[in-house]
C-alpha cells in the first residue's frame, strides 16, 4: 500500500486518447484503493490526479491530468467535498482556463452522517463518488456533450446517499499511529472515510441491528416509497471480509424490499476503502432509466466490469 | 520602463539570494503561533520559482501563472497556496500582455487581495498579510515610479505591522491563541515587510 502510494503520486493515467469522446477525471487524495487509479479504463475515468494518503494533490498534478484528458472538448472533473481538494481544484481550473481548456466540476457530498439535511452542501464525499464516476464515464463514452455529462453526473450525485460504520482505525503512514482509538467491542456509526467522527459510538450489536440503524439514517434523509428503483453499493473499508459485507447486503435488501424498493443494481466489495480500516458503508442511488442505463453500460477497468 | 517578465525574473532571483535568513526569522515567528512552516514555505517556494525563471514566457500573465505553479509544487501550506492564489489573480488580469504600467500594479494587488480573501476566508482586520497588502495598495495607488512605489510600500507595510502588533489574530491557527497573539508580530505581515525590502529597487 505504501509503495503504491509513492509510485502513483503525481499524475496517473492510461493512454486511452483514441477511445475518448469526452473526458472524465477524478481529483483527490490517495489511500482509498481502488479509488481512483483502479477505475481508469474504457467507459469509466480517463485520468486521475492523486495526492498523498488522505491528502489532496496540489494543483500541478491536477492541471497535468486535465491537460492530458482534454481532447479539445473540455473535461469533467469529479471532486469529493473536502476543503483541500476543492481549493486546489479551483486553482487548477483557473490554470486550465489560461490554456483555454474548459474544466467543469461536479462535487460529490453523499455522506448523510457528516452534516444535517439543511447543511447538505457541507457533507463529505464518500463511496458515492464511485457511482458518479461510473455514470459520468458512461455518458462521456456515449458521446454526451460536456454540459450533458456534467448534468447527469450531478443528477447521480444528488441521488446518492451513503453512511459508513467503523470497527477499527487505520494508520496514515505519515502520522505513524492509528487515526482514532476504538475499543475491540465498539462500533462507530457514521464514521468518515478518513476516520472523521461519526454520529454515535456504541457496543457492537448484530449485523442486522447495525444495518437497520444505517438504513434509518439513509431513509430519514431521503425517504423511499414502494416502486422506487435503486442501486445499492455495500462497500468494504479494507479490513472487513467480503462474507460480512454479504451479511450487510442480506439485511439491507430484505428491509428495502419490505418497503417495496426495487434494487436494480447490486454491488458488494471493496470499492472505496480507508486503508486497513475495518468497517463498511452503504450507498443508495435512486435510479431512473438514464442512470440505470449508464450505470450498467459497458466499462472495462481493473476494479469494475459490466 | 514598465513591468515585464524581466521584472518578475529579476525580483525572484534577488529575493532568492536573501531568503534563507528571512526564512529562519519567519519560521521562528510562526512557531510561536502557527505550525512553524512559514519560513520553509518561503525558502522552498522561492528556490523553486528560481528554477523556472529562465523558462518564463514574455506574456506577463503566463509568467505570473508559472510562478504560482512553482510555488504550489513545493508547498501545501496555506500561505503558499494564498501566494499562488495572489499570483494567479494578478496574472489572469494581464493575460496576453508583454508589459504592464507600474501605475497598474496597485490594481493588480487589489485583485490579488480580493482572491486571497475569497479563497482563504480571512477579512481585513484579522491581523494577516491582507492588512499589510491593504496598506501597500493605499500607499501606492496613483504612483507610477517603481522606486518611490517600493519606498512607500516598505513604509506602509511596516506601519501596518506596528499598528496591528497589539491586536489579536482572528483567523487560522493563531486565532486559537488570540490573547497570546496580542503583542506579537504576525508572521505573514513580517514576511510582507521583508519581501518588499528584498525587492531590487530597479
Amino acid at each position: 500500500m505504501y509503495m503504491l502510494s509513492v509510485v502513483l503520486r503525481g499524475v496517473c493515467c492510461i493512454e486511452l486518447r483514441h477511445f475518448r469522446i469526452k473526458s472524465v477525471l477524478y481529483l483527490g487524495g490517495f489511500g482509498h484503493i481502488p479509488v481512483f487509479a483502479g477505475y481508469i479504463g474504457d467507459g469509466f475515468l480517463d485520468a486521475c490526479a492523486v495526492g498523498d494518503v488522505f491528502a489532496s494533490p496540489d494543483m500541478n498534478p491536477m492541471l497535468e491530468s486535465i491537460k492530458f484528458a482534454d481532447s479539445g472538448q473540455g473535461v469533467l472533473c469529479i471532486v469529493a467535498n473536502y476543503g483541500g481538494d476543492r481549493m486546489n481544484f479551483d486553482m487548477a481550473c483557473e490554470m486550465a482556463e489560461m490554456d483555454d481548456i474548459e474544466a467543469i466540476k461536479v462535487i460529490v457530498a453523499d455522506d448523510v452522517a457528516s452534516a444535517s439535511k439543511e447543511e447538505a452542501k457541507k457533507r463529505r464525499g464518500v463511496a458515492g463518488f464511485v457511482y458518479v464516476s461510473k455514470v459520468a464515464g458512461a455518458a462521456a463514452a456515449k458521446g454526451y456533450s460536456l454540459s450533458d455529462v456534467a448534468d447527469v453526473a450531478q443528477k447521480a450525485s444528488d441521488n446518492c446517499r451513503s453512511i459508513g460504520v467503523a470497527l477499527s482505525s487505520c494508520t496514515v503512514p505519515q502520522a505513524g499511529k492509528p487515526t482514532f482509538e476504538i475499543a475491540n467491542d465498539e462500533i462507530e456509526i457514521g464514521m468518515g472515510i478518513h476516520g472523521e467522527p461519526g454520529v454515535g459510538r456504541s457496543k457492537i450489536t448484530s449485523v442486522d441491528d447495525v444495518v437497520d440503524e444505517m438504513l434509518s439514517h439513509l431513509l430519514e434523509d431521503r425517504p423511499a416509497q414502494a416502486g422506487d428503483r435503486m442501486a445499492i453499493l455495500v462497500n468494504g473499508l479494507g479490513g472487513t471480509p467480503i462474507e460480512e459485507l454479504y451479511l450487510i447486503l442480506r439485511r439491507a435488501k430484505s428491509e428495502l424490499e419490505k418497503i417495496g424498493v426495487k434494487l436494480e443494481h447490486i454491488r458488494v466489495g471493496n470499492y472505496a476503502t480507508s486503508m486497513e480500516m475495518a468497517g463498511a458503508s452503504i450507498t443508495l442511488m435512486q435510479l431512473d432509466d438514464e442512470l440505470k442505463t449508464l450505470l450498467t453500460a459497458d466499462a472495462v477497468c481493473p476494479f469494475w466490469e459490466n | 520602463m514598465s513591468f515585464t517578465t524581466k521584472s518578475i525574473q529579476h525580483t525572484i532571483t534577488e529575493i532568492k539570494q536573501v531568503i534563507d535568513p528571512i526564512g529562519a526569522e519567519l519560521n521562528e515567528l510562526d512557531g510561536r503561533l502557527g505550525d512553524g512552516d512559514l519560513g520553509v514555505t518561503m525558502i522552498n517556494g522561492f528556490a523553486n520559482m528560481g528554477r523556472i525563471t529562465d523558462d518564463m514566457p514574455e506574456d506577463v500573465g503566463q509568467a505570473l501563472f508559472a510562478a504560482a505553479k512553482a510555488m504550489t509544487a513545493v508547498s501545501g501550506s496555506s500561505f503558499g497556496t494564498l501566494m499562488a492564489t495572489a499570483l494567479m489573480a494578478a496574472g489572469k488580469s494581464v493575460k496576453g500582455r508583454d508589459a504592464v504600467e507600474w501605475s497598474e500594479i496597485p490594481k493588480l494587488l487589489q485583485l490579488a487581495q480580493d482572491a486571497m480573501i475569497s479563497r482563504g476566508g480571512a477579512s481585513l482586520g484579522d491581523k494577516t498579510v491582507l492588512d499589510s497588502l491593504e496598506a501597500v495598495i493605499k500607499a501606492t495607488t496613483g504612483m507610477s515610479d517603481p522606486e518611490s512605489m517600493q519606498k512607500a510600500a516598505s513604509i506602509a507595510a511596516k506601519e501596518a505591522l506596528a499598528e496591528f502588533i497589539d491586536k489579536p489574530n482572528k483567523i487560522g491557527r493563531a486565532r486559537v491563541y488570540a490573547d497570546k497573539s496580542i503583542g506579537l508580530e504576525d508572521p505573514g505581515m513580517v514576511a510582507m515587510c521583508r519581501l518588499i525590502d528584498a525587492i531590487p529597487a530597479k
